[in-house]
């Protein structure tokens, strides 16, 4: 009795190997799924590294501040701004007088993709100048332009002594 | 067609699945920094769980390969 025996299949040469018969000499060394594994392992680093920024995103939106002196009001002319940073040292924020009681303060970062923002006196508006987004003074809310969000409030309160506090951030 | 050559060509697919695959998952991680530099927790979060999500297809396709 006869056992039926597969053809054995003889690997043939493609036309231009053929026509270009030389090799590397590490051509052989990483196979078709060693490769898609390195890729697989890639995407993996990827995805880690994700998370990791989603998480530190997170965190660092967590820290609203804490109560902080900015400046004295009498240092503040009404209708100019004056630049410092809050909450932390790598955050850049803005407060302008409108009034002689009146301050309002906001993160300088655009809710776009990060520019700083200006105050334009003559309009009495935040103005992003990467992408010509426009928001309003005294709410931070979005007049015009790409962003959606508004500015990240800043509280501040006047004190006896005529210091302005920055007391938290609101997101 | 043979065995061998729908074999050849299903984890050359696979390979090119996986690269598109990887080539997306650079795309999201240039979404993750923007959403970093603004701020934007829940576009940072959805990123974070688009790019899990594919990475798990990759490892996934990667089973179709022959060893």
């Amino acid at each position: 009795m006869s056992q039926r025996q597969e053809p054995i299949e003889v690997p043939v040469a493609p036309p231009w190997k053929r026509d270009f018969p030389y090799e590397a000499l590490s051509e052989e060394e990483v196979t078709r799924r060693e490769f898609a594994r390195y890729l697989v392992l890639g995407a993996g680093t990827i995805a880690v590294a994700n998370v990791g920024i989603a998480a530190w995103t997170q965190l660092r939106s967590i820290n609203a501040g804490e109560p902080r002196a900015i400046t004295p009001l009498a240092d503040v002319a009404v209708g100019e701004p004056h630049l410092f940073r809050y909450p932390g040292d790598d955050d850049p924020a803005i407060l302008v007088r409108l009034s002689d009681t009146d301050v309002v303060a906001f993160s300088q970062k655009c809710t776009h993709l990060g520019c700083v923002v200006y105050y334009e006196p003559h309009q009495e508006r935040w103005h992003c100048p990467c992408h010509e987004g426009y928001f309003e003074v005294r709410t931070g809310n979005v007049i015009s332009g790409p962003p959606t969000r508004p500015l990240g409030r800043i509280d501040l309160e006047v004190r006896d002594d005529g210091m302005i506090w920055a007391l938290g951030r609101q997101t | 067609m043979r065995a061998s050559e729908r074999a050849r060509r299903t984890s050359s697919a696979v390979v090119l699945y996986v690269i598109i695959l990887v080539a997306f998952q650079v795309f999201l991680i240039t979404v993750a920094v923007e959403a970093f530099q603004t701020d934007a927790e829940s576009l940072a979060w959805a990123t974070a769980a688009v790019s899990v999500a594919l990475f798990a297809a990759a490892a996934a396709f990667l089973r179709y390969l022959r060893p």
